[in-house]
Parts: structure tokens; C-alpha cells; sequence
């Protein structure tokens, strides 16, 4: 025997002493988790979908909750803030009750004599004519705009404009608020549904043929928002016995998100419209859910030509173009004066969304029953009702969650798309996608009305998306045994 | 490329100390520790061990077929005729890939493209590293085919991996493998999914290949029947070490590790006169997350001495090419050899080599 | 191969016969069965109507009535447009659909499997968490969102710009096509990236590119020829119902960008309850999905040996 042994450890004592057979077993155990147990642990490492579930707590807790700290009626009109986007500026004057514009003195007779001729016309149209002076009388207001200027030579009248961009001359004025049908008449009263905000008025002066002269004068206004007493003591906007001089500000009702085309509080509506697209989203994967998995497990446990049968009529269900017939029989089920529309939609989602599941569940069913543990099972005197506890449930049970968690956010999306073109829920409910529906109309001025119910029905969809995504990897036996 | 090999030429591939981690959930895992041979042409070199030793990794690592991340070479050097080969890149690897080394996997029915005719993917090979034009590495394919004993190879090779047998897959990938006669065939478990009717067919044919163009065979198997049948040298792997190493006979005659009389004893007989228990070897092998101090068997080592568990055994030379890492060489152990070859008698690895002999006896 | 495509096409007329008599049957559960008059608009296309669908008689013959005109490739008449033709508009409208339609599933499938490829072939790195995020967002965002906001993006940009850059609505040159196909086919499209990616990642870690890899071929020989090929069979097996979805989801698309379309034909006439239009339409569209689910199990066959042969 030749070696090369090391020295120093053949030197200690006994090392060649043979060991105790009991000492040198090695525990190679770690501790078993059930399965929910297991997939729970699973989750729960997942960041994103334990965020997910967080969300959808969230939107359930703002969904039933938000009403009672949000106390608004969404059905309730608020005419003084139309279309306002969020964080718009709600201060207001206080202003008297509307009276005409009483002239105190005459004005200024303006005859032709009295120009020089044609040296007063503005070389350049837009440019203020500082001699025409056109200004501001009083403060410019909601209520009203009081505009005046000076005549101007060879006009036989004036039409004013009001535009919200500044005019760059002839066809750029915007909208035309009326004419004054006089030389003489050298003020205009504007009433016409304004807004806060910065408006631009063009006196345009017109000749005796009735044709706009090639000048105007322009004025930059910036109109504020204004509320008689009595508008605001019935909007109870001031506080009780409180009466504020003329002049003070005042605030309007609070909208956090905003109001939409009608003036209704958007975050009230988006509150009324989480439940109707909620419960449509949940309600109807549900029941069709339910309704797939007895389907399924029906055909699955029968077996042969029955299940044959059974799943030949899937198949046709499957074939359906799936809108199309959720339109048909929205129509066919009909929406009676003052009905929701809501449980039609349920319907035709269980009618045509039940197959997909039912076939899931059967070849799960047919699966689980030809496994060797469920054959071995059965050889050690398992009885059915142990088989069905122990092992169809749990290898089924994994599926049908998460065909479910699946199916809320397609439901939702379902709901949003047949509302969005009209088939949805009737008018005066709230669904996000009715409210979507309403706000693409505006979207060009007044986007947030598309943009919140839209980031709502994203938001949801995502989260349940996610956590699906986190319950699959969590419940998939072959995942388990690869990482 | 049959002249006989002088035994001063440097090997034709010469692996040193080549160290394998993989990073897991668990943590990492030291899958090959440190693992030393070398192959020399026209010669047969088989790893012997359990699933789970490190063979497989060992050469999928000298390919550059570990994927990486989540594995890690963490040392080590394979010189084939001179050159480093270990840890090329895949770019710098095509030209010994394929080439210069074949490779035959354990599984024929997944290890080919289920979308590709067996004659494209035999093809593939000489047009990438030959250059040739389609139609002649078509035709070279259908040859292949025929060398590695398809019938009707002509049609077959038009035809799809579906469609032909477990057994014709295995010769079409050998085919494959031997395209473009490399010096080096590595076969890692070639017949392991196939029927035993098939296996000795496919191993008839890698040896009657081996003798025609001297090309060196790595084979790795946990079937010692096949290393019996095949193998000059054998490499004995437990948990990701060499604990023996020697030629065929060494190894069945003249064990030097208690492992490999363990694997023996595990092994059924082909003798119906012998008498025969087969003993499993207790306990399992050890968790390579953090393999123990000392011997890696000494926890299943029926002659476990207290230093096997503090202290990892140094190869101990027991004969001319021939170690084995077991403290039971040791100076200080009265009988250690003897210890082991205990076990030896009557165990059916005798009756095996005597057939294997009488086998080489046939072929030359 | 030709035994199973005539399979497919009887069993495909089954489906198209099945999809009429659920659509004739639910057009009949109208309450006050809109077809026996009512809701007609004049008297002559009421006459028409009468004659046409013999609404005096009896439902069950009422029915055969309509499936024979219906085996004769007659879809009926307008309830609300005098002498227009079912089959008038849905020629009129319907390459409208079609083309859109092509162009996002074009679009959906090629942007699919490339962006599907790339997050695998990079899995967990950047280009990876950039794709999937957008695929995330593409899947959870409605296509009227996309359609809406995409519309308000360049508008907005033709006006920063001070060019026309895109027409936002309206149909008939190629840039007319390219935003509401894109939109269309988003929502498709992240579908089809994670199927891919998930498809792809199997391909990767198989024994057979371990082979290819082993065999010395270069990187690209082995995405182009093993990789590709292989990942892309599940996207195919997809396409079908990709096309369904697409198809419905362009009734918004068209909506939102005036485009001209069959589906926006369709939901105009669901607004105004013309009911054979809807009846009409319902039924071409029906047979033109069953019909597109065949031509694409076909080409499946025809891409994939293993189902080719058998």
C-alpha cells in the first residue's frame, strides 16, 4: 500500500476507531404544510399579488363604505360647477340679484363729421385701438359681463365676439354674442352661460352695407365665479343667520374629483357605479362558475355517452360570438321603464360564459380519477365520499379559484365594454363604464370624466389580474415541485 | 487515428479540479467538488454513481451546457489537446462544440426538435461547421443515418422525431452526435429510457463506432452491467466527487472505496448458479447545500471510523492509474484493503466482469 | 389531411346553424315579438317584412322560412331603412371591419411572439420587466381607454406640433388605419406576449435546445430554427379566438374613431332596434368567426408535423 496520507489528522487519538451506526443518521426532513397551508405561504411571497389583494379590500371598503363618509347624492345636480375638473378654483363673490344695465347718462352721440376720415382705422386688426377703448364696467362676473367703448368712426353698428382664445383678426372672434344695432349703442351686456376663467371679447364695428369692417377691438377678461345670496343660502353654502357683506367670497360645494356634464359629484357616482360594476363583476362569475362546475363535475362523474353529449353542447355555447349574443339578449330580455338593466346583463353572462369552466372542471375531474393515488387510494378501501374530500376537491378547488379570479376582472371588463356602447346598464344608473361611456363625449375639454371611472376599471382589473396570476403560481402542483 | 496509444502523449482532454455550484431557493448547491480525469483516445472512460452524484453536470459543464445563472463554475480547467475549454463562451464554443466533442443525451424522445426532419437536424451540423451546401450535408445525413443502422435511412430521414422509435431516435441522435467525427463522444446515459432489448443494440453500436474511427467515449451510467460491457476506465462519483478511480478490472476486482462495493452489491446477477441478495446501500446521499466536513459516505459507510467525519480522505494510490479516497488506505488501519474487499465475494460483480471479458474476447 | 378539413367544415355549418337558431330564437323572445309588427316603421316595409318572413304564420314556420332563406345566403331586409338589404350593408361595411380587423391581428401576432420572445430570451432583466409591464397594463386597460386617450394624445400633439400628424377619426388612407388597428390590436397583443413568453420559456429550458446547443450551432441559427418555430405553435392555436376578440372589440374601435365599419353598423342598429339587421349581422359575423377558427386549426396542421402527418 503506498499512501500519501496527511499527517497531522491520522494523528489523533482514536481516529480510526469505527464509529456507532445510531450516530451517523442524518435527518433529511423538513417540516410538511397542507396544501392550502402551503399555497398560502406561497402567496403570501408574492409581493405583488398580496398588494393586489390589498387593492381589491380597498376598492370593496370605498365600494360600500365610501358612501357613508362621502354623503353626497350622485343623482344631485350641481348647476354652478358643470364639467369642473378636480382642484378647480371654487371661490365665488357674492353678488346682488341680477337688474338690467339702467343707463345713467345718454351716450356719446357719435356722428360721421365728427372723425377724421379713414385715418383712425388700425393698421394692424389685432391690436387694441386704444382711442376705441373698449373696458370693463363693474367686475367682470358669472353672472354677467358689462362691456363699453368708444365709438368708432364709419360703424354703423357692433358685433361682439367672445372667443377663448385671443382673435387673430377676421374669422377668429369665436362666438358671436349679438350686435348692438346701433351707431349709438357703444356697451354690451354679456349673460351668456359663462365661466370662470379667461375670456377674450372683439367688438368688430359694421358698416352701412351690414358687412364687418376689416378692424376690431379686442379686451382680455378674466370672469370670475360669482353667487347671490339667496343661490347660496339655498345651496347652503353660507352658514346659518350668517349674512356676508356683497363683494366677500364664498366657497362652492366641494367636488374632490371633480363634477361631469351634468354637474353631478364624480366621486359620489364613481362610488354608486363601484357597486353596480362590482357586483356585476363578482355575481356573475360567480353563478356561471358555480353553474360550469356542476356542469362539469356532472359530466365529468357520469362519464360516457351522457358526458359526450353534454359536452357537445358546450362546444355549440363556445361557438357563440360572445358580445354579439350578450347584446342579443340584452335585447331579448328587454329593460322595463325604470329597471337597472343589471340583471339581464347577469343573465346573458351565465347563459353563454358557463362552458369554459364546465370544461375545465371535467378533464380535472377525469384527471384526478385515472391517478394512480386515487387508484391506489381506492385499493386501500378509500371510500368515494373520503376521494371526493380527500383528492377531487383539493386538485379542483385550485382551478375553479382561480378560473374565478380570472373571470371577475373579464366580467368587469364585459360590463364596461356593453355600457360603453350603450348596451349596458340603463341611464340613470352609474356603472364605470356608463360613466365612461358619458365622459369620451367630453373628453377633448374636459378629460377626468373619462379618466377616473377608466382608472377605476383598470385599477380593479389589474389587481384581480394579479392576483389570479399570484393564486396560480401558488396553486399549481407542477410549479411546486420545480422551484 | 486506430494507432495505438503510447502512454507519455499528453491526453486527449484533460479535466482538473472542476468545481459546479448551483444557487436555489434553498441556497447553493455544490453539485460537482472538485472532479479530476482525463480520456485518452480511442479509449472509453465511464462515470459510474446514483442519480444526484454530479456526473451529469460534470459534462454538461466541459460543454458549456449548464445554463448559467443558476449555475456556477467555480473552478477548475479542461484541456482538450492543450486548450482550455472550460468556460468559453457560447460564442467561442461552436468550434468544439459539435465538432471536436459530440454529445448523446438520456432522453432520445425529448432531445430532438419535434419540428424538424431527423435529416436537418443530422444536416445542420456539417453546414455550420463544415460550410457544406445543403444537398451534400443531406446526403451525408442519409449516410450517417445508415451508419448508425437505420433501414430505408433515405426516407427516414424526411420523416419527424414522432414518428420513429425510441430506439431509431437514440441511433439518429448518435448519428448526429458523430456527424462531424469528433475526437470525443460524451454519452450521458444513452440507454437508461430505453427497453433493455434496445440498449444492447445501441451500445453494440457506439462500440463498433468507437473501433472504426478511435473516437474516445465519456459515458456516464449508473448501470454497471454497461460499464462491465464498455468502459476501459472507470470514474466512481459520489456527491460530486471522483472517490474512485482505475480500470475496469481495478474497479470490480480490486475496489478501493466502500461506495463502489456498495453499488455492486446493489446489482442484480446474470448468473443463474449464484446465490444472490441484493443489497441496498442504507441512508441517502448527503444534502449538498452544506456537504459534510468529512467523508461524503461516511454516514453510509458500514466501516465509518471516527476521522471519516471530520476529515475528507486524500486519494489514496492502491495501483498503477488506480486511487480511491477512503481512509481505510491508511497506514494506521490494519487490513483497511482487506475491509473493504470483504464484501466482494460472492457478489455477482465477479460473474459480470467474467462476462464482460469473454465479450471483449469476441469483438477483437 | 383533407378528411379532417371536410370534418371541420361540416362540423363548422353545424355551429353556423346552431349560432342562427339561438339568434332567431332570441330575437323571437323580444317581449311583443318585434317581428310580428309593431315597431315597423312604414307600412311598406312592414308589407315587405310580411311577405318576407311570412309573419302571420306560426313561429315554427316563420323559422323554416327564415333558414331557408338564410341556406340561400339571404339575410334579410332592413326593418328601419326602406329596401336596403342586409347583405347590401354588410358588403358595404364589412371590408371596412375586415381590413381593420387584419391589420391588428397582423399586428397583435407579430407583435405578440417578437416582444413574447424577448421577454424569455431576457427573463428577469430590464427589457423583460419593461414588456411585461406593458403587458399588464395592456391587459388591464379597456380598449375604449386606449382608443379615447390615444385619440386626446394626438390631438394634442397635432397641436403642439401644429401639424396634422395622424387623422384621429374617419377611415380611408393607410394613417387613417394605423391608430385604431394599433389600438385594436393591444389588448391581443399582451395576451399573445405572455403566451408566448410563458412558451417560450419552456422551449428554452428543453432537452432539444440543450441538443442544438451541444450540436456547436450558433445563437441565432438556434432562435431562428429551433426556438421560434416551436414557441410559436401555442400562439398559433390562439389565433382563432384572437380573431374573435379582435373582431367584437372593434365595435368600440370603430365607434371611437368613426371609422365605418360593420360593427359600428351593428351597434347603430342595436341603438335603433333593427332587428333584422342585428339578426343579420349577428349570423354573418357567427359564421365568419367559425370560419376563421377552421382556417386557422388547418394552418396550425399545416404548421405543425405532428399534426400534419397524423
Amino acid at each position: 500500500m503506498t499512501q500519501t496520507a496527511p499527517a497531522d489528522p491520522a494523528m489523533m487519538d482514536g481516529a480510526f476507531d469505527p464509529l456507532h451506526s445510531e450516530l451517523r443518521i442524518q435527518a433529511l426532513t423538513r417540516p410538511s404544510l397542507s396544501y392550502w397551508q402551503d399555497a398560502w405561504k406561497r402567496l403570501k411571497a408574492n409581493k405583488r399579488a398580496i398588494l393586489s389583494l390589498y387593492i381589491i379590500i380597498a376598492m370593496l371598503l370605498f365600494t360600500a363604505l365610501g358612501p357613508q363618509v362621502w354623503r353626497v347624492n350622485p343623482a344631485e345636480q350641481d348647476l354652478l360647477q358643470i364639467s369642473s375638473p378636480p382642484g378647480a378654483d371654487r371661490s365665488a363673490i357674492l353678488v346682488a340679484p341680477y337688474v338690467p344695465w339702467a343707463v345713467e347718462e345718454a351716450p356719446t352721440p357719435v356722428t360721421q363729421s365728427d372723425a377724421p376720415d379713414g385715418t383712425q382705422t388700425p393698421a394692424v386688426v389685432t391690436a387694441p385701438a386704444a382711442d376705441a377703448g373698449l373696458e370693463l364696467v363693474g367686475t367682470a362676473t358669472t353672472q354677467m359681463v358689462r362691456l363699453k367703448w368708444n365709438a368708432m368712426p364709419g360703424a354703423a353698428d357692433y358685433a361682439v365676439y367672445r372667443n377663448i382664445i385671443p382673435a387673430k383678426g377676421p374669422g377668429t372672434y369665436g362666438l358671436p354674442l349679438g350686435n348692438t344695432d346701433s351707431a349709438e349703442v357703444t356697451r354690451f351686456e354679456d349673460l351668456l352661460d359663462l365661466r370662470a376663467g379667461t375670456t377674450y371679447y372683439s367688438v368688430v364695428p359694421v358698416d352701412q352695407t351690414g358687412a364687418e369692417m376689416p378692424q376690431s377691438i379686442n379686451l382680455k377678461v378674466d370672469v370670475v365665479n360669482s353667487i347671490t345670496m339667496e343661490e347660496a343660502r339655498a345651496r347652503r353654502l353660507l352658514k346659518d343667520g350668517e349674512t356676508p357683506e356683497l363683494g366677500s367670497t364664498v366657497n362652492f360645494a366641494l367636488h374632490p374629483m371633480g363634477t361631469d356634464y351634468l354637474g353631478r359629484d364624480m366621486l359620489a357616482r364613481l362610488m354608486q357605479g363601484a357597486r353596480v360594476s362590482l357586483f356585476i363583476g363578482i355575481v356573475a362569475p360567480l353563478l356561471f362558475v358555480m353553474f360550469g362546475v356542476v356542469y362539469g363535475s356532472m359530466a365529468g362523474f357520469i362519464g360516457g355517452k351522457v358526458d359526450q353529449l353534454m359536452m357537445r353542447f358546450a362546444d355549440f355555447v363556445v361557438a357563440l360570438p360572445f358580445l354579439l349574443f350578450m347584446i342579443l339578449f340584452k335585447i331579448a330580455f328587454g329593460i322595463g321603464p325604470g329597471e337597472s338593466g343589471i340583471m339581464p346583463l347577469i343573465v346573458a353572462m351565465v347563459i353563454l360564459l358557463w362552458p369554459s369552466t364546465a370544461r375545465l372542471v371535467r378533464g380535472q375531474i377525469l384527471q384526478v380519477r385515472e391517478e394512480a393515488y386515487v387508484n391506489a387510494a381506492r385499493l386501500l378501501g378509500a371510500r368515494t365520499g373520503y376521494l371526493v374530500m380527500r383528492h377531487m376537491i383539493p386538485n379542483t378547488m385550485g382551478v375553479i379559484l382561480v378560473t374565478l379570479t380570472f373571470a371577475i376582472p373579464s366580467a368587469i371588463f364585459t360590463e364596461a365594454f356593453l355600457s360603453f356602447i350603450g348596451m349596458g346598464v340603463a341611464a340613470p344608473t352609474a356603472s364605470w363604464g356608463s360613466m365612461s361611456n358619458d365622459g369620451i363625449k367630453t373628453m377633448l375639454t374636459h378629460p377626468h370624466e373619462l379618466f377616473f371611472p377608466a382608472l377605476m376599471i383598470s385599477i380593479t382589473v389589474l389587481a384581480f389580474n394579479l392576483l389570479g396570476d399570484g393564486l396560480r403560481d401558488a396553486l399549481d402542483a407542477k410549479m411546486r415541485s420545480r422551484e | 487515428m486506430t494507432e495505438p496509444i503510447s502512454s507519455v502523449k499528453p491526453p486527449l482532454l484533460d479535466v482538473h479540479d472542476l468545481k459546479v455550484e448551483f444557487d436555489t431557493y434553498g441556497g447553493t448547491v455544490q453539485a460537482v467538488r472538485g472532479v479530476s480525469f482525463a480520456v485518452e483516445a480511442g479509449k472509453t472512460l465511464a462515470i459510474v454513481g446514483e442519480s444526484g452524484c454530479g456526473k451529469s453536470v460534470t459534462v454538461q459543464a466541459l460543454m458549456g451546457l449548464v445554463p448559467m445563472p443558476p449555475g456556477r463554475l467555480t473552478s477548475g480547467t479542461a484541456e482538450l489537446r492543450g486548450r482550455n475549454i472550460l468556460g468559453t463562451s457560447k460564442i467561442d464554443g461552436q468550434d468544439f462544440r459539435g465538432s471536436e466533442i459530440g454529445m448523446i443525451f438520456q432522453d432520445p424522445m425529448t432531445s430532438l426538435n419535434p419540428t424538424m426532419t431527423i435529416g436537418r437536424q443530422i444536416a445542420e451540423s456539417l453546414e455550420v461547421h463544415r460550410g457544406w451546401s445543403r444537398k451534400k450535408a443531406m446526403a451525408r445525413a442519409v449516410e450517417l443515418l445508415e451508419m448508425a443502422r437505420i433501414p430505408e435511412a433515405a426516407q427516414r430521414a424526411k420523416q419527424y422525431p414522432f414518428e420513429f422509435s425510441g430506439g431509431m431516435l437514440q441511433r439518429a441522435m448518435i448519428a448526429m452526435a458523430i456527424a462531424c467525427e469528433p475526437a470525443i463522444l460524451i454519452a450521458d446515459e444513452p440507454t437508461t429510457a430505453l427497453d433493455v432489448t434496445i440498449q444492447a443494440q445501441v451500445l453494440d453500436l457506439l462500440g463498433d463506432l468507437q473501433r472504426d474511427h478511435g473516437t474516445a467515449i465519456i459515458l456516464i451510467t449508473h448501470d454497471l452491467g454497461v460499464v462491465a460491457r464498455m468502459a476501459d476506465e472507470v470514474a466512481v462519483m459520489y456527491a460530486g466527487q471522483i472517490v474512485e478511480r482505475g480500470s475496469v478490472d481495478d474497479i470490480f476486482y480490486r475496489p478501493a472505496h466502500p461506495y463502489t462495493v456498495g453499488l455492486r452489491a446493489a446489482m442484480p446477477s446474470n448468473n443463474p448458479n449464484a446465490e444472490h441478495r441484493l443489497l441496498p446501500i442504507d441512508g441517502s446521499p448527503p444534502d449538498l447545500f452544506s456537504p459534510p466536513a468529512g467523508c461524503a459516505y461516511a454516514a453510509r459507510c458500514p466501516h465509518a471510523m471516527r476521522i471519516c467525519n471530520s476529515h475528507e480522505p486524500a486519494p489514496f494510490t492502491v495501483g498503477p492509474g488506480h486511487f480511491g479516497k477512503c481512509w481505510l488506505h491508511h497506514e494506521k488501519v490494519p487490513n483497511g484493503a482487506q475491509t473493504i474487499l470483504s464484501a466482494v465475494e460472492g457478489t455477482p460483480a465477479g460473474d459480470l466482469v467474467a462476462a464482460a471479458s469473454q465479450s471483449a474476447e469476441e469483438h477483437s | 389531411m383533407w378528411n379532417y378539413a371536410l370534418k371541420r367544415l361540416i362540423q363548422g355549418l353545424i355551429t353556423v346553424w346552431f349560432i342562427a337558431t339561438a339568434t332567431f330564437l332570441a330575437m323571437h323572445a323580444v317581449p311583443g315579438d318585434p317581428l310580428s309588427g309593431a315597431k315597423a316603421m312604414t307600412p311598406e316595409i312592414q308589407q315587405n317584412l310580411e311577405k318576407k318572413y311570412g309573419l302571420d304564420k306560426p313561429i315554427g314556420q316563420q323559422y323554416l322560412i327564415y333558414m331557408k332563406n338564410l341556406a340561400q345566403g339571404d339575410l334579410g331586409i332592413s326593418f328601419t331603412q326602406k329596401n336596403r338589404e342586409v347583405n347590401d350593408i354588410i358588403r358595404e361595411h364589412f371590408p371596412v371591419s375586415a381590413t381593420l380587423g387584419i391589420m391588428a391581428v397582423v399586428f397583435a401576432a407579430l407583435g405578440g411572439s417578437l416582444f413574447g420572445a424577448l421577454t424569455a430570451l431576457y427573463r428577469n432583466k430590464w427589457p423583460d420587466n419593461v414588456i411585461m409591464l406593458a403587458v399588464i397594463l395592456g391587459i388591464s386597460v379597456p380598449s375604449f381607454v386606449f382608443a379615447a386617450f390615444s385619440q386626446l394624445a394626438i390631438v394634442k400633439l397635432n397641436g403642439l406640433l401644429g401639424v396634422s400628424l395622424l387623422p384621429v377619426a374617419g377611415w380611408g388612407t393607410i394613417s387613417h388605419m394605423l391608430l385604431p388597428s394599433l389600438v385594436l390590436g393591444l389588448g391581443t397583443m399582451a395576451y399573445l406576449t405572455r403566451l408566448m413568453r410563458s412558451s417560450m420559456l419552456e422551449i428554452l429550458s428543453s432537452d432539444y435546445i440543450r441538443t442544438a446547443n451541444a450540436k456547436g450551432l450558433p445563437a441565432t441559427r438556434i432562435f431562428a430554427r429551433h426556438e421560434m418555430p416551436n414557441a410559436i405553435l401555442p400562439v398559433v392555436t390562439v389565433l382563432g379566438p384572437a380573431i374573435a376578440a379582435i373582431t367584437t372589440g372593434g365595435f368600440v374601435v370603430e365607434l371611437v374613431f368613426a371609422i365605418p365599419g360593420l360593427g359600428r353598423y351593428f351597434v347603430q342598429a342595436v341603438q335603433q332596434l333593427d332587428y333584422t339587421v342585428i339578426m343579420g349581422t349577428t349570423v354573418f359575423f357567427g359564421a365568419f368567426l367559425v370560419l376563421m377558427v377552421i382556417v386557422v386549426d388547418l394552418l396550425y396542421g399545416f404548421i405543425d408535423p405532428r399534426v400534419r402527418v397524423s
